[in-house]
């Protein structure tokens, strides 16, 4: 786990009730005691990260912890916000009659389907690329796998759909440029001054930037939390594979409650050997990457205690 | 008027009898290359998926700027598309 302490950016993820939160709040709480300063962001929708912290989160960044500090993203809300900040911005550049029927149309684009996500992954962009000089580490929670994969590939995807709208606009400009000279029009307009070519580049580079920073291996690492059965195995190998195919790095695979080994009785025996099987079988599944072990504990995780007690595991 | 701008002015007749042609393809061309872009970025009103579309909120006063350009050079005082009312 050494690497680890290196990263700026850790993300975790793991099917649906693995443990994705408990792991990821005790790893920003180990941090946090080392001395580091950590952001502990959760991005799913169901948020559990104040139960475990028996504390409120909000959906700005605030102490949950003594000197750590945590935050719960809202999709709901970031793309409100990102839609007034919006209708703000221009309110400032255009007509009362051009921005009644613009802020119709927003208000109207805001309610499409895929919105949400684009604005949450907004706000983890803006995170990434501008919250980094006041952290260490950012820990990201993140939703079951699918989503968060779908989530990784965004910049990938919007980049290159807004690079190609910026070449068009650019083709558009150079031509009007053209008839000008045709016409010996002596004030060739600057393509370089296009208020729409201006916007999509600046969101391309702001893109390129948070992708940049995703894929690269010593300051973004991916954590896979499974638990010792069948189809978190199976999960975890697909999300692994694909997040190779990415190319974001997956810095650790946390096994997470596994039966102490300390067990009397026939029942426990039982299912002990029966969780041997897939012990055996994750070690060899994902012998390429560092596995923490996290025990199984006679009660269930939540509130600081328990907590504390992971992290001190994490840290060792 | 002196010799100088008869000069020019038969310049600029020739210039445009020789270019006229290729500037109204230039033209044509432009129009077309610019519906595409405008369709490509509001995609989603003609009922197609655009991932950019909460990109594009921020561009979309300058295209009713253009718009309002457009349908004031065509001659018409006031907006022809009932979905897009300008002014």
């Amino acid at each position: 786990m050494r690497d680890l302490s290196k990263k700026r950016i850790l993300f975790f993820g793991g099917k649906g009730g693995v443990g994705k939160t408990t792991c990821a709040s005790a790893m920003a709480l180990a941090a946090s005691k080392e001395g580091k300063r950590v952001l502990l962001v959760s991005t799913d929708p169901a948020h559990s990260t104040s139960d475990i912290f028996e504390k409120p989160f909000d959906r700005e960044e605030r102490e949950v912890y003594p000197g750590l500090m945590g935050i719960e993203l809202d999709a709901d809300f970031e793309a409100r916000r990102y839609v007034d900040s919006v209708k703000t911005h221009i309110a400032k550049l255009f007509s009362p009659s051009i921005l009644k029927e613009a802020e119709r149309q927003i208000e109207l684009a805001s309610t499409m389907p895929g919105v949400e996500e684009v604005a949450l992954f907004d706000r983890m962009s803006d995170l990434i690329v501008d919250r980094m000089d006041a952290y260490d580490l950012i820990i990201f929670d993140t939703a079951p796998t699918g989503h968060t994969l779908r989530l990784l590939r965004m910049p990938e995807l919007m980049s290159s759909w807004i690079e190609a709208l910026s070449k068009r606009r650019r083709t558009l400009l150079t031509l009007n440029q053209n008839i000008d000279k045709v016409r010996l029009n002596p004030e060739q307009e600057d393509i370089e001054r296009d208020p729409i070519l201006a916007t999509l580049e600046r969101r391309k580079e702001k893109l390129d930037q948070v992708r940049a920073r995703l894929m690269q291996h010593n300051f973004t690492g991916f954590m896979l939390v499974l638990i010792p059965e069948r189809l978190p195995i199976e999960e975890s190998a697909r999300a692994a594979q694909m997040l190779r195919e990415f190319n974001v790095n997956i810095c650790g695979i946390v096994v997470n409650r596994v039966l102490p080994d300390n067990l009397d009785g026939a029942f426990y025996q039982a299912r002990r050997q029966q969780e041997q099987v897939y012990r055996d079988e994750i070690s060899r599944r994902f012998a390429e990457y560092s596995l923490m072990w996290i025990p199984q504990f006679e009660t269930d995780v939540y509130g600081l205690k328990n907590l504390e007690r992971i992290s001190r595991m994490m840290r060792a | 008027m002196s010799w100088a701008e008869i000069r020019q002015n038969i310049g600029e007749f020739f210039h445009g009898m020789a270019m006229a042609g290729y500037e109204k393809r230039l033209r044509q061309q432009f129009m077309e290359l610019n519906d595409l872009f405008m369709l490509l970025c509001f995609m989603e009103l003609v009922g197609l998926p655009n991932p950019a579309t909460i990109y594009l909120l921020e561009v979309y006063p300058y295209f009713l700027e253009e718009f309002h350009v457009w349908h004031r050079r065509m001659g018409m005082d006031h907006s022809p598309l009932g979905n897009l009312p300008c002014c």
